[in-house]
């Protein structure tokens, strides 16, 4: 069996993709949890570092907050999307190429968040809580 | 989906990405976020991407067979890695604005409506896969074309079952998991021919019979075996009933093609020659080497020199006693994958020494791993004393 990677962006020009990964995973509150579709994760902040030209961003996620940075990607993803393909190899091979790959986008850089949130609640909130 | 014909999902990426210092952005799941398990990410190193991007790649494996990917020239496994971060995966292009969505499509001043540009998280990736360059399995092309080798007098078989086990170049393609240089060179390596539009290996007794025929002619008509004339050999073989193209074929695996003055001429090669004497002589079981050395001297063409040499990887020496006894066993008869190859060596013999096995795994070729490295992995290496060769057996 034969499946053919495809890519109809033409020279080079794939549509760049982005990535924002995190540590561990972001739950919606039980309630709406079968309902996300355009709800919102978060608030994404980017301020530059006065020590280095690289770019630090904060991830606010509901209570918790998260600082990464912009990190390029040693070697690029490929987003693959899985299609029926529309020309088999030929009509002596009907069974062959039934699915194909194509590339829909590239991804060169994510914005990493490596360590653990922080709660975002004051001291004086905290005070009174307790 | 009406963001995808488009060319952009409404994803905002370039948000993302172009985020500049001092401000900020609300990410939220798009509409059509979902688990779409028909979206794949795909690692790939830089200097696979021009292969990738214009269509050169093809994904090769049976349902039981873990895929590969084969760029023209190479072989890559491909591994899923998982992780446990959350990754979020942003699509491009501008988002729809709301409008768009029902009813203004052929207005003019939606794009002019300033949208707030809120990136979306299409789905979250679990995995993605990785490519490592391996060697082609080449083993299954082997087995395939030895279901049915060619042989002289096939052609008066009857029809029915005409296209059983038989192969053409798009049947190995959709079969082998090789890129097509690697298949290419695979049936090279086999010695195979395209046949009437299928690949086949030829019948030992046939590539024998019409070996004959050509040196038997050569005395006949006094023709120099080290320049055949392509010409007269095909014609003459031909008119006692031997297909020209089995007849070239003959040429191309004894021989080497030399031109000159627009006549294609063959010459043939002393190794080959004498080994296919040497295989013949020794038949299927073993024989004193004196005896051997006798019977495949007297039968080697005159002007050929018969040398033990050219029989490595080709036999083995046993000494019983006083004499030495050798008998067939060939590189080509074992498997190609490493593990599987070192496993039949040591099964024939539990301990080698280094000249002995060096004929036997110089031709495997593992990416990544030289020989000495395929050594340490499948080998015991004993050496009782620094002047005593050393002494290979399983680990």
């Amino acid at each position: 069996m034969q499946i053919k990677v495809k890519c109809n962006c033409g020279d080079g020009k794939c549509p760049e993709w982005a990535i924002i990964e995190l540590q561990g995973v972001v739950e919606s509150q039980l309630a709406i949890s079968d309902q996300i579709n355009g709800l919102e994760i978060g608030h994404l902040c980017c301020s530059s570092l006065s020590s280095s030209s690289q770019l630090s961003y904060i991830f606010t996620v509901g209570y918790h907050e998260l600082s990464g940075t912009k990190v390029q990607l040693k070697k690029p993803l490929l987003v693959l999307k899985k299609k029926a393909a529309v020309d088999a190899a030929g009509p002596e091979f009907p069974a062959s190429s039934a699915t194909e790959l194509e590339v829909i986008g590239i991804i060169r850089q994510k914005i990493l968040f490596k360590t653990r949130p922080k709660a975002l609640i004051s001291r004086a909130q905290a005070k009174k809580l307790s | 989906m009406a963001g995808e014909t488009n060319g952009g999902w409404g994803g905002g990426a370039e948000s993302v990405l172009n985020l500049v210092p001092g401000s900020s952005i609300s990410v939220r799941y798009h509409s059509l976020f979902g688990p779409h398990d028909d979206f794949l990410l795909l690692e790939a190193d830089e200097a696979l991407l021009p292969d990738i991007l214009h269509n050169r790649v093809t994904i090769r494996g049976q349902t039981d067979e873990e895929a590969v990917l084969c760029t023209p020239l190479a072989t890559y496994a491909m591994k899923f890695v998982g992780t446990s971060n959350s990754v979020f995966l942003i699509p491009p292009g501008d988002p729809i604005p709301p409008c768009m969505e029902d009813t203004c499509n052929d207005s003019k001043s939606n794009t002019s409506a300033a949208h707030e540009v809120v990136p979306s998280v299409i789905k979250v990736a679990s995995s993605n896969m990785e490519l490592v360059l391996v060697a082609p399995h080449l083993d299954k092309l082997k087995s395939l074309l030895n279901e049915r080798p060619y042989k002289l007098d096939e052609d008066v078989e009857t029809d029915f079952q005409h296209n059983r086990s038989l192969y053409r170049w798009q049947d190995l393609l959709e079969q082998i998991q090789a890129s097509e240089q690697e298949l290419r060179d695979g049936l090279k390596a086999l010695s195979a021919a395209e046949i009437d539009g299928f690949w086949r290996i030829i019948d030992e007794k046939t590539m024998d019979e019409i070996l004959n025929m050509v040196l038997n002619n050569s005395i006949l008509h006094g023709w120099p075996l080290n320049a055949l004339e392509e010409h007269e050999v095909v014609s003459v073989l031909d008119a006692d009933g031997y297909p020209r193209n089995i007849t070239l074929h003959c040429l191309e695996t004894f021989g080497n093609m030399v031109e000159s003055s627009g006549c294609s001429f063959w010459s043939l090669d002393e190794k080959k020659v004498c080994l296919r004497f040497a295989l013949q002589a020794l038949g299927g079981g073993k024989m004193k080497l004196e005896i051997f050395l006798q019977k495949w001297r007297h039968c080697v063409p005159s002007g050929m020199h018969a040398d033990l040499k050219m029989l490595e990887g080709e036999v083995l020496y046993e000494k019983l006693g006083f004499e030495t006894w050798i008998r067939a066993f060939r590189v080509s008869a074992l498997p190609s994958t490493p593990a599987e190859r070192f496993a039949a060596l040591f099964m024939e013999r539990p301990r080698w020494n280094w000249k002995d096995l060096e004929p036997y795994i110089r031709d495997l070729h593992v990416p990544g791993l030289s020989l000495e490295g395929l050594l340490i992995k499948y080998t015991r290496r004993s050496q009782p004393s620094a002047d005593v060769e050393p002494i290979f057996s399983a680990r």
